[in-house]
């Protein structure tokens, strides 16, 4: 070391120790700043409603973090990928942002991911889009929900065995990555169970009119139609199968149901008889669930629904994770999210190192009669429960 | 297989009726008003709305059917009074800014009244169920809207072509001045054909519901829907929004059995086609 070096950092750690106490005691007073990714505006305001609520629980369980106060911010990404990313870049610009979890669309999510890491944040995000832990992931970005692999695999396979005699099934699918991923495993088991794929009729991202796919469908007459699109449409695909009589026909299996808020939307008279999967459920009896329903009920008197739950645990495992690292440090709380074990809603959960996915449970409900519902949200039954995720060589994430 | 194309044809023909009833009303008010409302997709939402609160208080979608139209066409007196009687007279890009306008209050008064999850409507008791003809499967409900379709198309016809009212509406479109100078109100005569219009939104609003429920953000892609059916018939065309719903409708169904990833695609592949070849539509006047 030059000596010129030596004296300045001696007169740097001079002047540190000069500082009067109420300096030290004002950084350590400066509040934490976490932000909640939601969309608060647009089409998928009912989404980021939840989404936030469930944050702000996890919120109100450290009102200090690393001996600072918590605060907590919400970015409106209304929606919309280039809204978020913009805002997510003045957060990080401006205010120093460094700590994300949210997102309700993939293309959001995968945008804001690339800016997040850029920053050295972290981000915690429950979408559906196989890249944010495959060929798109990051060291900075962790994935909650179930990937296409494991949605498939564990409804398709438990249905198959319950149901041996249909062997004649076809599916309607939106044209896009997400749809094309979930057709893509679906052929899969298919092929693997000897299943005969009749038929699929592909749809447009804006479509809202079923009646001419479901004239395909029932033309073809398969034994189970399976509806691999989600959101407004799987609501409308489901109501409008139904209005055509489909149900009394053919078993009908929607993939990736919204959960809660999407059957309290439908009703037990559409839902009766039909085969959900969903990411989560809140009947489900493990310890954490048990907690985060008696703290929802509490606090927003309603039984948390599926971005209720996901954001909650997102948020809660991430500011643990900052207490586990016991530093502000991005890179320091991304390691101490790599293989973390925690309670989560569906069960005992673990982050995944080799690709920052966690390993959950991933549910097969069958929507029950109004006459057996007990009350007004139990409108389906758990039929089965797994995990099925894609082995890590596999997913194409190399993460640096 | 030509089986299948009979069927798309014959659903295509019943969606086509459905989205007649969704663009009249906007054809009746640019027609006879010479008024673009922007916020037709959002009175369709309002009667949505309204249909599942009147169910929800009464469980009958019949009353539902009478009240929330009503209540609609009320609403729309009250705003044509307020608002759009003092706009008329601007270019129709005054018009688009204030409609827009009003459909956004409408869309986010919705979000806040009633929430931003969607409500379910169910399909009234009497029209539950299919009608099967060989291996042909439609629902009731649908064939009920067809024809509640054809009717008001008929009622319609009649109130603007075969009555008082009518005629005067009609000859208030061509000259404002000379129907005002042989004694009638024209304004009252504008706002009530305003209500018409926009209550014929709600009535669309109401039926629709049972296939799609309440949604907050429905609004663009209706008003969407009822221009293109608009445009391809002829702006104000009575009998164009007939056969513009039509094609729309069947080019839609037949769509998704020839290339159902571009169905949706090809409706406005059909408005572009028909407007290369008759710029104002197949019944517009120039």
């Amino acid at each position: 070391m030059q000596r010129r070096t030596l004296l300045k950092a001696g007169l740097a750690l001079g002047a540190l120790g000069s500082l009067p106490f109420g300096a030290y005691r004002a950084f350590a007073e400066q509040p934490l700043t976490f932000y909640g990714l939601k969309s608060m505006s647009g089409p998928f305001a009912s989404y980021g409603k939840y989404a936030d609520m469930g944050s702000r629980l996890a919120i109100a369980e450290h009102p200090q973090l690393l001996g600072r106060p918590l605060k907590y911010k919400v970015i409106d990404t209304e929606g919309n990928a280039g809204k978020a990313v913009r805002k997510v870049q003045e957060a990080i610009g401006q205010d120093g942002a460094r700590f994300f979890q949210g997102c309700t669309l993939s293309s959001s999510a995968l945008a804001v991911s690339k800016e997040i890491h850029k920053a050295g944040g972290v981000f915690m995000t429950p979408v559906g889009a196989d890249e944010i832990t495959g060929k798109d992931c990051n060291s900075s970005t962790f994935r909650w929900s179930v990937p296409t692999y494991g949605a498939i695999r564990e409804t398709l396979v438990p249905m198959i065995k319950l149901l041996p005699d249909a062997k004649r099934w076809y599916t309607i699918t939106p044209q896009y990555v997400f749809g094309d991923a979930l057709l893509d495993n679906a052929r899969k088991v298919f092929a693997e169970k000897g299943i005969e794929h009749i038929g699929n009729s592909y749809h447009s991202l804006q479509e809202q009119e079923f009646s001419g796919y479901l004239t395909n469908a029932i033309a073809a007459k398969p034994d189970v139609l399976v509806l691999l699109n989600f959101g407004s449409q799987s609501s409308n695909a489901l109501r409008q199968a139904v209005n055509f009589g489909i149900k009394e026909r053919m078993k009908v299996l929607l993939v990736w149901s919204a959960g809660l808020d999407q059957f309290q939307e439908l009703g037990s008279d559409v839902l009766e008889g039909v085969y959900l999967g969903a990411q989560y459920w809140h009947q489900v009896d493990t310890p954490l669930n048990r907690e985060l329903v008696a703290a929802t009920r509490k606090v927003y008197g309603i039984n948390p629904n599926y971005p209720l739950a996901a954001d909650y645990i997102g948020t809660r495992v991430m500011l643990e994770a900052i207490v586990k690292a016991g530093s502000l440090d991005g890179a320091a709380v991304s390691q101490a999210l790599q293989d973390m074990r925690f309670q989560g809603p569906t069960g005992e959960e673990l982050i995944r190192p080799g690709d920052h996915q966690v390993l959950k449970d991933y549910y097969l409900l069958r929507g029950k009669p109004q006459a057996q519902m007990r009350d007004e949200d139990d409108l389906a039954e758990v039929l089965s429960a797994g995990r099925s995720f894609v082995e890590v060589d596999h997913t194409g994430c190399a993460l640096a | 297989m030509l089986d299948l194309y009979l069927f798309q044809l014959l659903n295509g023909l019943g969606l086509g009726m459905i989205y007649f009833l969704i663009a009249v009303g906007l054809t009746i008010i640019f027609g006879l008003l010479n008024f673009v409302n922007f916020a037709h997709g959002a009175f369709f939402l309002l009667g949505a709305y309204l249909c599942y609160t009147a169910v929800a208080l009464t469980g009958n979608f019949w009353l539902a059917l009478l009240i929330a139209p009503l209540a609609v066409a009320a609403l729309a007196w009250v705003v044509e009074r307020l608002l759009i009687k003092r706009i008329y007279h601007l270019p129709h890009t005054f018009q688009i800014l204030v409609t827009l306008g009003i459909a956004l209050i409408i869309q986010e008064a919705s979000v806040l009244i009633w929430g931003p999850v969607g409500k379910h409507i169910a399909v009234p008791p009497e029209l539950r169920g299919v009608l099967i003809v060989g291996d042909f499967i439609y629902p009731y409900y649908r064939l009920f809207l067809i024809g509640f379709a054809a009717l008001i198309g008929v009622g319609l016809w009649l109130l603007l072509e075969r009555t008082r009212f009518g005629a005067l509406v009609r000859a208030g479109s061509e000259s404002t001045e000379t129907v005002s100078l042989l004694g009638t109100n024209i304004f009252r005569l504008f706002s009530l054909t305003f209500a018409l219009g926009v209550g014929l939104a709600g009535v669309a609003g109401v039926l629709f519901a049972p296939l799609r429920g309440a949604q907050p953000f429905v609004g663009p892609e209706i008003l969407g829907i009822a221009f293109v059916v608009v445009v391809i018939g002829g702006m104000g065309s009575f009998g164009g929004a007939l056969v513009g719903g039509l094609l729309v409708g069947v080019v839609q169904s037949m769509m998704t059995s020839l290339w159902s990833q571009g169905a949706s695609l090809m409706i406005y592949g059909a408005m572009a086609a028909v407007i290369l070849v008759r710029p104002y539509g197949l019944f517009g006047r120039a």
